[in-house]
């Protein structure tokens, strides 16, 4: 019974991110909510491994850490490259790709 | 193997001048075209003494060998074709000296002598049917050789497409025959033949359709009004394929194929009915003609009609012997044309030539000697090819005397054209403007050299009890034709008659057109003339007829194509238009994207568990 309020943190923590990376307009924000939603998935990862009693979900959950240190060096690299050209850390200045 | 190498030196002249030609200084490209040809006679010579030559490339396609034969049929032809390709090779050097395209026209030249070398030599269909495209082709080009002008690049349209016709009758002629033998090899098929006790019915379908295509390829009526138009191309050119070589490739065609026409008396006789046709028609519309060229090619159509005459009735070794003939006397008139254009600068229309017997006196001799020849005047090279014929209608077994007749008043005919052609462009006073030159010897040599052919080479095979050299030399390549000879005093009594026949003729021809543009012609005459220069209108009829009719079809096919096009086009429109308004939702702002997701992603989940 106890799982549920990891789960409802999860949601939580998933809904917060989600949120940020709509309505944050600085890059450096925007991927710390996508960060954050990337932990919500694992936490709630994790709380089925344990309920399950599964190890393929915990192995997921490692997969999703590698992941995300990943995203977080080639996200930023990619910011520190657009600064370097814009000067700007706005989203909504990168919006030329647009029919 | 030395076939090939006498097919592949000009091909290799071909490819030297087509690629490299620009390189080349002035001359050159015409004195290597010039060696090549000349190296391919001597072959051909060499070849004719050690006694022929085969040679097979087993499947080539499947089931059918790449063949090549040199007996003694092929080898006359090939002596021909080289030795007066040589000749005209080298005049052409001085007729296009200056000409932009000089090396182009080379590569041209020496390409359609591979091809025609290909056509002769081959011993299978489909490999003579590969020269009989190449030479086509030869011709298209050259035809519109100078194709920066509208007129020429039509002619050139125009020959190949009414050739077409006849290659249509080749292809359809040559499935038929794999059909009924399985084969397509020429000596093969004469041993199916000669072997088989009962011929299959469908043969005379075949002899017909290998009919149409040398109809087409050597202009005999119905689909003779390509040739004229051919003229539009450089006069070696007219020389050479158009008078000399390629047309008569369609008689060579029934020639090598004789093992076939002679168990065919129903085919024969259509052959020699268009054969005498066609002479006539020619003979009557060089009547007309105001361009000394024209004269020249209704001319080419009418002897071409002569050799279909000698084909039809049997007598294949004489239409061989008028190919060689006319292609000596045939060739002179055209290029001695040639100087005479050269020498006027371009100028073709007769009327306003005369008298240049004055001012070019070398190709006057040229002209006088190639125009008696075509006429037939006693001993000359014509006389003897064209007389054989004209008995030949009553000796040979498919013969009779309506040929006859017709034959001998064609002959007339031919007299008369000739002599008005001599008449109107050497004779009286010149009309023109100007002061004529005489060509350079590089141009008047080979026309020696033609002349004396003209003059002579129908020494070779004279009437009994002379001797006769290329019967017996080319009887093993041709069917055997049963002929009854008349007795020798009938015969040179015949041949007498057509002497007097040729004699009246010039006559005729020259009373009739010396001071002709002073005379005044009973209005029959006139008439008659007018409708010779129209060539009875033929061309009208087919535009009529064909032509227009075809052209408004292709019109109106175009308009359903373009409705269509439209149609497709306005569809495509309304696509462009959902396309752009779906394009709105790229906005090109991350979070809407990001939003995105989350929407399908929660619907795409709200849609797992509600199911």
């Amino acid at each position: 019974m106890t799982y549920v309020y990891y789960l409802l943190l999860s949601a939580l923590l998933f809904a917060l991110g989600a949120y940020g990376a709509m309505r944050r307009r600085s890059v450096l924000l925007l991927l710390m909510s996508v960060e954050l939603m990337l932990n919500a998935a694992n936490l709630g990862l994790i709380t089925f491994a344990r309920a399950w009693g599964s190890l393929a979900a915990q192995g997921a959950a490692l997969l999703v850490v590698a992941l995300a240190a990943a995203e977080v060096a080639v996200g930023l690299a990619l910011v520190v490259a657009v600064f370097r050209v814009r000067e700007s850390t706005t989203v909504d200045d990168l919006s030329e790709l647009k029919g | 193997m030395l076939m090939l190498l006498a097919i592949g030196l000009p091909l290799l002249g071909f490819l030297v001048l087509g690629l490299f030609g620009r390189r080349f200084k002035e001359p050159a490209p015409g004195v290597l075209a010039s060696a090549l040809v000349g190296l391919s006679f001597l072959i051909s010579v060499y070849l004719l003494f050690v006694g022929g030559e085969r040679f097979a490339l087993a499947d080539w396609l499947p089931g059918i060998p790449f063949a090549l034969n040199f007996d003694h049929l092929s080898g006359y032809m090939a002596l021909i074709v080289t030795g007066i390709g040589f000749l005209i090779h080298v005049y052409a050097i001085g007729y296009m000296a200056g000409d932009e395209g000089f090396s182009r026209f080379f590569a041209y030249f020496n390409f359609f002598i591979a091809a025609m070398l290909t056509l002769v030599f081959a011993d299978s269909y489909p490999v003579m049917f590969i020269g009989w495209e190449g030479v086509g082709l030869a011709s298209f080009l050259l035809i519109g050789f100078w194709y920066t002008d509208w007129k020429n690049a039509d002619s050139a349209r125009k020959a190949f497409v009414v050739n077409r016709i006849g290659d249509l009758g080749f292809l359809l002629g040559m499935a038929a025959l794999y059909a009924f033998f399985g084969t397509l090899s020429i000596s093969g098929l004469k041993e199916a033949i000669e072997g088989s006790l009962v011929l299959p019915a469908g043969l005379g379908l075949v002899g017909l359709l290998l009919f149409v295509a040398a109809v087409g390829k050597s202009a005999q009526v119905p689909l003779m009004v390509w040739l004229p138009d051919a003229m539009a191309g450089p006069t070696p050119v007219s020389a050479l394929i158009h008078a000399a070589t390629m047309v008569t490739a369609g008689v060579y065609l029934l020639a090598r194929s004789s093992f076939l026409y002679v168990n065919l008396p129903d085919v024969s006789y259509w052959i020699a009915v268009i054969g005498v046709l066609t002479a006539l028609y020619g003979a009557l519309s060089a009547l007309g003609q105001w361009d000394i060229k024209k004269i020249i090619a209704y001319s080419t159509i009418s002897q071409l009609g002569y050799m279909f005459l000698a084909v039809g009735v049997g007598a294949y070794w004489i239409a061989l012997f008028h190919v060689m003939t006319h292609a000596f006397y045939k060739a002179l008139l055209f290029l001695a044309s040639g100087s005479v254009i050269h020498a006027l600068n371009g100028e073709q229309d007769v009327r306003k030539m005369g008298g240049l017997k004055k001012y070019l006196p070398r190709t006057h001799l040229h002209g006088l000697i190639g125009a008696l020849s075509l006429a037939g005047f006693p001993l000359m090279a014509g006389f003897w090819s064209k007389d054989a014929i004209i008995t030949a209608t009553l000796t040979y077994p498919f013969g009779g005397l309506g040929f006859y007749l017709v034959a001998l008043f064609t002959a007339f005919l031919t007299a008369i054209y000739a002599m008005r052609w001599y008449v109107l462009v050497f004779l009286g006073e010149f009309r023109g403007q100007g002061h004529p030159h005489e060509a350079p010897p590089v141009m008047t040599v080979p026309n020696d050299v033609l002349a004396f052919g003209a003059t002579f080479a129908g020494f070779l095979a004279l009437p009994e009890p002379f001797w006769n050299l290329i019967e017996p030399f080319l009887a093993p390549a041709l069917a055997e034709v049963e002929a009854h000879p008349f007795a020798p005093l009938v015969e040179w009594g015949l041949i007498l008659l057509s002497a007097v026949v040729a004699l009246v003729g010039l006559w005729a021809g020259y009373t009739l057109y010396a001071d002709y543009f002073k005379k005044k012609l009973p209005e029959w005459y006139r008439a008659f003339e007018r409708a010779a220069l129209e060539a009875f209108y033929v061309d009208k009829i087919y535009n009529a007829f064909l032509v227009n009719p075809a052209k408004e079809t292709a019109k109106l096919l175009g308009l359903t194509d373009r409705g269509l096009d439209a149609t497709y086009a306005a569809a495509a429109a309304e696509v462009g238009v959902l396309g752009r308004v779906l394009a709105r939702l790229q906005t090109g702002y991350a979070r809407f994207y990001a939003f995105l997701i989350l929407l399908f992603a929660g619907l795409f989940v709200l849609w797992g568990v509600v199911r």
